[in-house]
């Protein structure tokens, strides 16, 4: 929720935020250019942030060009706050427990993220915390500065999952790039100490209507042929649609939708030996279009791969409420555009709706 | 713990698998403490009769006299695991199994009439009973230490199985086929190589052969949409599992 309501800035304080959160001791993390994608990585200085570039992105297809404002990437938090592998214990030669303890250090700020990347991190807490030590850890002395976004990508479906384009809640700081202004608002008391820093006066008339406009602009395009009311029901009504059968026919089963998902957190866990007689103990991310996923001891529940696409579209719109009180998906498009063959989650769901008419 | 009593033997292959074993370099010295490599012809001249605790096979089956031998390993072995692309695929090797070998035989030999070669290369499992499998071209030394530690140990070797994106995503690889266009067998290829070839921007040539429920043809689709030409299709997949059940399905509709 916003404290302050909505204040007026010069784009350039947005540097002055990001220096007082390193002087605060921070971490700070945001989009880069690495290669030729947005990444999410520690940054040291504004000056690695990303800038003067969007994203282009389709089902199965990510580029960058020259712009001024972009989405984001492969990456999402969970790659910080749950990471893809993370060494959980050691056991030496003579048994006795290590306990990865190192991984709990530290203070981390999230910097420019979207606010699906932030809704992403609001459907994790009711899934991670007090369960996972890491992600309560980390997440009790987080910061998140959120950039709304003034224009959605072709994948993006947010507005239609509530998440976005305009950050609501959850948020220290919450801003908007309208050319060289910023619209600005704190959600906290850190987001108000950071705010308190900066020269800013209250919102004029005008900046507050090209807001508007510009956000509601950008939740225009960024809408799914469906909407979320009873959908959760409608979907688990028509679990045996025939959608998923067809879909699956471009389904490569390579669990790169798991992957990129800023909310899937199933995992694995390997026990490696080593050659000195010790083991480790590691947890590496898993996914339920992986074959193995659902293999366990004495069978496979899931062994064909229409169940497990059915599996992984109803767990993220239909069981995930009843588990976890929200929808498992926000909206963010990467299952779309990093699939291989550019399955279109978007469609599956609006063509199982729309089965149920018939 | 007594030592286990291990062999590697050769079929037909370039001995690069084999030659894994001794790229271990600073674990082999630990690792000759704990087994006992009693035929092992690339290191060492003595050797142990059987049989064995556990034997590594490099290489395909080619011959009618290497039919013989795979038989006579199988009854020295308590455990086979077959190691390498050639071992469990075929390898490229297997490349003449769609080619005619005569002519191969008259163009190379001076009395072609000497060579005994069997119409196809095949991996050992198409003759005998094989345990497990370390895929690669080569097998990653990694994965065949990670094995015998897995093994000595008395756990249920585990080696990864799924599809190389997991790997590849996991070590934080941008998508070589979503991103460049590059065509890449990734999707369909089993892990454990740690994602080589994306790591470095290039396309997967599924040199691992294919993962569990492999689907080749969904990803033969892909690559037309892309509008490569069917013989650059038919290459990809023709390569070092090429002989491999799921890649011959590809490979096949292009012959």
């Amino acid at each position: 929720m916003s404290l302050t309501g909505l204040y007026i800035g010069h784009v350039n304080s947005l540097t002055l935020i990001f220096d007082q959160l390193k002087s605060l001791g921070y971490t700070v993390v945001g989009y880069r250019i690495i290669d030729k994608a947005l990444r999410l990585d520690v940054l040291k200085t504004t000056e690695e942030l990303a800038r003067d570039v969007e994203d282009v992105q389709d089902p199965g297809k990510y580029s960058l060009i020259p712009g001024n404002f972009y989405r984001h990437g492969p990456d999402s938090p969970k790659k910080f706050l749950y990471p893809p592998k993370l060494l959980l214990f050691k056991v030496t030669p003579k048994w006795d427990v290590i306990i990865n303890s190192e991984k709990y250090e530290g203070k981390l700020a999230f910097f420019g993220i979207k606010p699906c990347d932030l809704a992403s991190i609001k459907v994790l807490d009711r899934v991670l915390t007090n369960v996972d030590e890491l992600y309560t850890k980390v997440r009790e002395r987080m910061a998140v500065v959120v950039e709304n976004c003034t224009s959605s990508g072709n994948t993006c479906f947010c507005a239609t999952m509530g998440t976005g384009p305009r950050a609501r809640n959850s948020f220290d700081i919450a801003y908007t790039r309208l050319g060289s202004k910023l619209v600005i608002e704190a959600g906290s008391e850190l987001g108000l100490r950071l705010i308190n820093q900066l020269e800013v006066e209250p919102i004029d008339d005008n900046t507050y209507r090209d807001f508007e406009v510009t956000i509601r602009k950008a939740a225009s395009r960024a809408r799914a042929n469906f909407e979320i009311d009873n959908l959760p029901e409608l979907l688990e009504l028509n679990i045996e649609s025939k959608v998923y059968w067809e879909v699956i026919e471009r389904c490569l089963g390579c669990s790169n939708c798991n992957m990129v998902c800023p909310t899937c957190f199933c995992f694995d866990v390997l026990d490696i030996p080593k050659i000195d007689g010790s083991a480790e103990r590691v947890r590496v991310w898993d996914g339920c279009l992986n074959y193995t996923y659902a293999q366990v001891a004495g069978g496979h529940f899931r062994p064909d791969l229409w169940a497990r696409y059915r599996h992984f579209v109803l767990h993220k719109f239909a069981y995930w409420i009843k588990q976890f009180g929200t929808f498992g998906c926000v909206g963010c498009g990467r299952c779309i555009t990093w699939c291989p063959t550019g399955i279109d989650l978007r469609e599956t769901v609006t063509k199982v709706l729309r089965g149920m008419a018939i | 713990m007594s030592k286990l009593k291990v062999a590697v033997f050769k079929f037909s292959s370039c001995d690069g698998c084999q030659l894994q074993f001794l790229n271990l370099e600073e674990e082999l010295i630990h690792l000759i403490d704990l087994i006992d490599f009693a035929l092992f012809y690339e290191a060492r001249t003595y050797v142990e009769p059987g049989p064995y605790d556990l034997s590594f096979v490099e290489g395909s089956i080619s011959t009618p006299h290497e039919v013989e031998l795979i038989k006579k390993v199988r009854d020295e072995s308590k455990v086979i695991v077959t190691v390498g692309a050639c071992a469990t695929s075929g390898g490229i090797q297997a490349l003449r199994n769609w080619a005619n070998v005569k002519e191969f035989q008259n163009y190379v030999y001076p009395r072609p009439e000497w060579i005994e070669v069997l119409k196809n290369a095949e991996p050992p499992s198409k003759y005998v009973n094989v345990d497990y499998e370390v895929r690669g071209c080569p097998a990653s030394k990694e994965q065949l230490l990670s094995f015998i530690l897995q093994f000595m140990r008395g756990k249920i070797p585990i080696l990864p199985i799924s599809p190389l994106c997991i790997e590849c995503k996991l070590s934080g690889n941008l998508c070589v086929l979503v991103v460049n266009g590059t065509p890449c067998l990734g999707p369909v290829t089993m892990a454990g190589c740690g994602a080589l070839c994306p790591s470095y921007g290039r396309g997967c040539y599924g040199c691992y052969g294919p993962s569990v429920d492999s689907r080749t043809l969904v990803l033969n689709r892909r690559f037309k949409e892309m509008e490569l030409k069917p013989k650059e299709i038919q290459l990809l997949f023709k390569q070092f599992a090429g002989w491999s059940r799921k890649f011959r399905e590809v490979i096949e509709e292009y012959e």
